[in-house]
């Protein structure tokens, strides 16, 4: 489900790339279309793409980082900013690294390829969709040669 | 286009000129249920009703503070001399939120306590209704009016806990057929004589949530012939739950137990039968059919079994005596379809016993209901 745009403090975002890519790294902004993505690179090397999206939880937007490396395999996501007072275990690393390593080829569907949080599953349903919609429109536009 | 900003820019810059601002926003949203239900079997009528029509109302003032609530019609309406019928506020709170481990909430409330309590929508549990345990042992929709903490523990242990204190239970209203339910105040020019602690500890992993509760407060109201100290008449539950999902398969449990030490004044102050100790739990399975049947299919059909066991007199104070009808072991059979995730349609057939064998019976139920 689209949200409405929303943001995400430019410190966490700042923070969350480097957490994913390390530090030290260079972020450049791309637009590809009417859509920000973060390109990083470090000493010329380049080390992938991320893109902050939106998806409704329950009643509110959940902000989050994809990204993925050059191969356009998902590198890691990351909650930026989670406003419902139930199913913020989505945040948790032991529930977002299930989706490392995965591609658009991927089913990315909860009770599938992605387990569950009782107590959290309209937000893990809304987060992995949004993540696999995110996978599937970088991984076109790198194939596209739109993100270099 | 292509420009340059690297992290070290991005971290330099002035936070607050930088952070987004949260727009305000009102959000609604809602549940119900619509029950048919056939305790006679088929040469007599059932009965139908439209269990619940709840209304959320929901606003966030800024990124920090936010109001929720829970408006709720029980059996479509209330009328004058007629028994059932309930509007009732279920949640009415602001919480205001420091950081991820502290968010301070206060209003009407929901006792943090077993799995049903806080996540009681339609489509979240197998059954037509909530399991018996659910409404006898643990009284959900359980609020009361108080105070207190919410939050998830730093790093990524996965620990997220909940503390609040809120006004007691009141003895009057306990019995021996469903415990404590009848104390309970539900925000309603409620005493605040006997403040109670609750609060919960959870622990997140991916397909697994376990969880503990308790409830700890008097009961007295400053009877005179109960007593008036805020710790009189006390009740003190404990709870475990637990939450696994693996692969088609999901399973769940709770256990609880409620103490009423002083159980034999609360009975020679008010003429009741009601027990020392209040004890049980449920265990259920459940498979989703589809996986089988339609492994590409994102909608589910869950066949489940559930086992219940409570007693409301698991112990009895002097000049009770045990009534064992009210030992009860409920076993359900049933099915749930979830076209989506928000909107069910369910099936069940229930078995009730007890250890007397007295009024036992069985029953046909048939639901839908729906969460937005």
């Amino acid at each position: 489900m689209p949200a409405a745009a929303q943001s995400a403090p430019h410190d966490k975002l700042a923070k969350s790339i480097e957490r994913v890519y390390g530090a030290g790294a260079q972020v450049d902004t791309v637009k590809v279309d009417t859509t920000t993505v973060y390109r990083i690179s470090k000493a010329g090397t380049l080390l992938g793409f991320a893109e902050v999206r939106n998806v409704i939880g329950k009643e509110l937007p959940i902000t989050f980082l994809v990204a993925i490396d050059p191969q356009a395999a998902l590198r890691d996501i990351d909650i930026l900013v989670y406003r419902e007072p139930q199913g913020g275990e989505v945040a948790y690393e032991p529930w977002r690294k299930q989706f490392r390593g995965k591609t658009a080829a991927d089913p990315l569907q909860v009770g599938k390829d992605i387990r569950n949080i009782s107590g959290a599953t309209i937000s893990s349903n809304s987060v992995t969709l949004g993540v696999r919609q995110a996978l599937a429109q970088l991984s076109a536009w790198r194939a596209a040669g739109k993100l270099q | 286009m292509r420009s340059p900003l690297p992290t070290v820019a991005l971290l330099a810059l002035s936070p607050i000129a930088l952070l987004a601002q949260e727009p305000e926003r009102t959000t609604i949203g809602g549940y119900g249920e619509v029950h048919y239900t056939n305790p006679s079997g088929p040469d007599s009528p059932g009965q139908v009703d439209v269990k619940r029509f709840v209304v959320f109302f929901g606003h966030s003032f800024s990124e920090r503070i936010a109001f929720r609530s829970e408006l709720e019609v029980e059996d479509t309406k209330v009328e004058g001399g007629e028994g059932g019928g309930e509007v009732a506020l279920e949640q009415a709170y602001l919480d205001y939120r420091f950081s991820p481990a502290a968010t301070l909430r206060a209003g009407l409330i929901l006792p943090p306590i077993g799995i049903i309590n806080e996540t009681h929508e339609p489509p979240t549990f197998n059954g037509v209704s909530r399991p018996s345990f659910d409404d006898v042992v643990i009284p959900t929709t359980w609020r009361d009016i108080g105070l207190g903490m919410v939050g998830t523990l730093p790093g990524s242990a996965g620990l997220s806990y909940r503390a609040y204190l809120v006004n007691g239970l009141l003895a009057s209203g306990f019995t021996a057929e469903e415990g404590i339910r009848g104390g309970r105040q539900e925000g309603k020019n409620a005493s605040f004589a006997n403040p109670s602690l609750t609060g919960r500890l959870e622990w997140a992993r991916p397909g697994l949530k376990l969880g503990g509760s308790f409830w700890y407060g008097g009961s007295a109201n400053q009877d005179p012939a109960l007593g008036t100290g805020t710790f009189e008449n006390a009740v003190a539950l404990v709870e475990a739950d637990a939450r696994y999902d693996v692969g088609p398969f999901m399973f769940r449990g709770v256990v609880a137990n409620i103490s009423i030490a002083d159980a034999e004044r609360i009975n020679a102050a008010f003429g009741s039968q009601i027990g020392s100790r209040i004890a049980g739990g449920y265990v259920e399975g459940a498979y989703n059919v589809l996986s089988a049947l339609a492994p590409a299919s994102a909608q589910r059909l869950n066949a489940f079994i559930r086992y219940e066991h409570y007693d409301t007199q698991a112990d009895v104070p002097t000049g009770v005596t045990d009534d064992e009808s009210l030992a009860r072991r409920i076993t359900t059979l049933g099915l749930t379809y979830k076209p989506l995730y928000n909107v069910v349609f369910k099936g069940d057939y229930q078995l009730l016993r007890n250890k007397a064998g007295v009024g036992e019976g069985e029953e046909l139920s048939l639901g839908v209901g729906y969460q937005f």
